[in-house]
């Protein structure tokens, strides 16, 4: 039975789908570029930018859909969860390009010991998509999963600010670009975590990280 | 966009039906009054010449001589019917009242068909009943035996649109009152009663009419009389033992005077219709809309 | 601090605790103004409550909710003892007003609508009767003449129903008169005359327009601080505007009951998710 509400709940997820691609793609190549030294900053930074007005329009939707349909329960979940990966997807476009400022920034890296950044880049690119699948697949079992994988980041992030802090730096430039790069990274993967709180949350009403 | 008109031949065929419909229900309506207007144009025509205010107030002469009136059989159908509400009155509000309000009641149930029995039954047997029990006793005709059997018509007939009435009051106001905490008597005669009152009022004064006009109850009861009654316990006149008795004679005048007397009694009933319609009819035509 | 407040917070991790506020009335007792305990009702042979037990905190709104048919407003009837009225009605178990069984055998049924009143679907107020006739009639009916009382008990329950600045000046006015809006708050007023410990309301607002139900809501929400109210609705964002604690009823049986925001954000029963989602009835 086709409610009223359906048309509307299909077009933001369709809306959600073209942002998810969108920060994927931004996400892969920010940390791709990193690693290569190649400068994408106008590339990312359009995509940055499609990202930010999509999440206006999303926003736009979902109030809509509020407002007209006065939804309850699932459907009322389901809209507050399109509010906040719609805003966490901006945000990873930001980050994305962030990162590919700092490219700019400090111009070619390819001396640095770039393995951190690596390491730490493919497990947010793995999460960023886990997150993604699992929303749009309702799948609160990999939505789970995200957390430990949050938790080793920012188990290595902690690790690489107590490195610095304890030791002396011998090429300030590498550490000052390096530290940046986690930074952000540490903030995507804390993002990728909230997509998977909010599959839990529209499924059971409760969000694990805040247990 | 289809058309919204029909084809010529269709709308001319319809529209001739509806004229033939339309004249025959016109017609039938026309066939209905006739006899009424025949007859009322009888009465008036033969009676209106016979009225005088000396014809109100006079005793009935011996046929032949002039100067006789209706005054007795006036006073007669007056008291008469006076008595028979006094009396039809609070029985049959009563019972319409218990029909109504306590249904639930095997009492109740079998009560009220034997009214509706009661109320369809020929008057000319209440008159004999009525004989026996109390002219027989009493040893006379009286007024008192006459008022008795038009209460025992009455009665039925009020105690039905009572109960008529009072079943058109919302079930929903009843509880209204009843969620307030008011008893269920307090109820029906706080707010049932005075929400039906219009239908209650409308069912006696229709009886008051219906009593007026009967004859065969009162021949053998009341008998008749030219004079005036001195008691409740002696023969009295009446309007319609007048017309009766008047009518099958073979004297002129007091055939005469019978359509007189008829008019009047003519001219009371329709008197007593229209205060109904008009009176009650009116004032509680509004309340009746929002119920 | 409920959890739709919570998640305004925003997207940061700074919130700590939880906050739970789904407290079960059931285990609540001290404080339940009325109680059913497995309340049965019906017609002739048929069963439409199957043993409902509920139970209504003092001062609070309660709503019962559920698609046609579901015996919400049998329910409701049985609570002020109204549904006995009907011919052929049954009824069973218990209903506690302030721990009182009020279907005791020597319970007068008249003292339980005066503690307990009810305002119906459809206004009814006493054709009649004049406005101020209608809103003294409780006291009326039972004998009360004082003039004085009733024109103080007049005044004060028309204003308690909003209702006092719109027919103060036409007191003489037909109860029937008013406005469909109107005579409902008459009535609501012509109830709280009797000064009643509980309030039913039998979809008070479906017969009126969006203007005349926010005024009754408004009046509930009022009206709340004084009486215990139960309310049955159709409306879902009825019961989510103005209710404390909602029922859900479906087909004779309580499904769930809970606190209103949390029933109608994060409801327990998938029965209830797809009800108040519009998935059925």
């Amino acid at each position: 039975m086709t409610r009223l509400i359906d048309p509307g709940l299909e077009r933001l997820r369709h809306m959600l789908r073209e942002m998810a691609t969108l920060s994927e793609q931004s996400v892969e190549t920010a940390i791709k570029a990193y690693t290569e030294s190649k400068p994408v900053t106008e590339e990312i930074f359009g995509w940055s930018e499609e990202l930010n007005i999509l999440h206006g329009q999303a926003s736009d939707l979902a109030v809509e859909l509020i407002a007209r349909y006065q939804p309850l329960a699932g459907d009322l979940r389901y809209i507050e969860s399109c509010f906040e990966i719609s805003y966490g997807f901006s945000r990873l476009g930001r980050y994305a390009y962030d990162v590919a400022q700092i490219i700019d920034a400090f111009g070619d890296l390819s001396g640095c010991d770039s393995g951190e950044v690596t390491r730490m880049g493919e497990k947010v690119k793995k999460m960023v998509h886990i997150g993604v699948e699992a929303f749009f697949n309702e799948d609160t079992t990999a939505a789970m999963g995200l957390l430990q994988m949050d938790d080793e980041v920012d188990d290595a992030y902690r690790k690489h600010i107590h490195r610095i802090a304890v030791n002396k730096i011998t090429n300030p430039r590498c550490t000052v670009a390096v530290t940046l790069a986690i930074r952000y990274l540490e903030r995507m993967a804390d993002h990728a975590c909230y997509i998977g709180d909010s599959v839990v949350y529209v499924a059971s009403g409760t969000r694990p990280s805040l247990r | 966009m289809e058309k919204l008109k029909l084809p010529t031949g269709v709308a001319r065929r319809r529209r001739v039906v509806n004229l033939i419909f339309t004249a025959l229900v016109f017609l039938a309506v026309l066939l209905a009054m006739v006899p009424l207007i025949l007859i009322l144009g009888e009465v008036v025509a033969r009676g209106a010449p016979v009225i005088s205010w000396k014809f109100l107030t006079s005793l009935p002469t011996p046929p032949e001589i002039a100067g006789g009136g209706i005054a007795n059989a006036l006073l007669g159908t007056f008291t008469m019917v006076g008595i028979a509400t006094l009396i039809s009155v609070p029985l049959g509000v009563g019972a319409g009242i218990f029909f109504s309000e306590w249904p639930e009641s095997r009492l109740s149930f079998l009560s009220s068909f034997l009214n509706d029995v009661l109320a369809e039954f020929p008057s000319i047997v209440i008159g004999i009943f009525v004989y026996i029990v109390v002219v027989l006793t009493t040893k006379t005709f009286s007024a008192l035996a006459g008022a008795l059997a038009l209460a025992i018509i009455m009665t039925p007939i009020i105690a039905r649109t009572t109960e008529e009435s009072l079943k058109l009051v919302p079930r929903t106001l009843r509880e209204g009152s009843m969620a307030l905490g008011v008893s269920r008597a307090r109820t029906v005669t706080g707010v049932v009663i005075s929400t039906g009152r219009a239908g209650l009022a409308t069912g006696i004064l229709l009886a008051i009419a219906r009593a007026a006009g009967e004859t065969a109850p009162l021949i053998l009861t009341a008998l008749g009389s030219t004079y005036y009654a001195s008691g409740l316990m002696q023969p009295t006149a009446a309007l319609s033992l007048l017309i009766y008795t008047y009518a099958i004679s073979p004297f002129r005048d007091w055939q005469a005077d019978a359509w007189g007397a008829a008019l009047i009694l003519v001219l009371l009933m329709l008197a007593i219709n229209l205060l109904t319609k008009l009176t009650i009819g009116r004032k509680f035509a509004a309340v009746r809309a929002e119920i | 601090m409920t959890i739709m407040e919570m998640q305004k917070g925003g997207y940061g991790r700074q919130v700590e605790e939880k906050v739970e506020v789904d407290i079960s009335p059931e285990l609540d007792r001290g404080a339940a103004k009325l109680e059913t305990r497995n309340l049965k009702a019906g017609f002739g042979t048929s069963e439409v409550l199957k043993g409902i037990s509920l139970s209504f905190k003092e001062k609070s709104i309660t709503a019962i909710m559920g698609p046609s048919g579901c015996g919400k407003t049998t329910f409701i009837r049985c609570l002020n003892r109204i549904h006995e009225l009907t011919p052929g009605a049954t009824v069973s178990g218990e209903v506690l007003l302030d721990g009182e069984d009020i279907y005791a055998p020597n319970v007068d049924s008249v003292a339980v609508r005066r503690k307990i009143g009810m305002i119906f679907q459809k206004p009814n107020p006493f054709p009649m009767m004049s406005v101020y006739d209608n809103a003294a009639a409780g006291l009326k009916l039972n004998g009360v003449r004082d003039r004085k009382v009733l024109d103080e008990v007049v005044e004060r329950s028309l204003k308690m129903a909003f209702l006092w600045d719109e027919v103060k000046g036409e007191l003489k006015k037909s109860g029937a008169a008013l406005s469909g809006g109107q005579q409902q708050r008459l009535c609501i007023a012509r109830a709280l005359a009797v000064q009643p410990e509980v309030l039913l309301m039998d979809e008070p607002a479906s017969a009126l327009d969006p203007t005349a139900t926010a005024k009754i809501e408004e009046a509930m929400a009022e009206l709340k601080k004084d009486y215990t109210i139960v309310i049955v609705t159709h409306n879902l964002q009825q019961a989510a505007r103005v209710s404390d604690y909602t029922a859900f009823l479906y087909l004779g049986e309580l499904i769930e009951y809970g606190v209103t925001d949390r029933l109608f954000e994060n409801p327990r029963e998938q029965l209830t998710e797809r009800y108040i989602t519009g998935k059925f009835g």
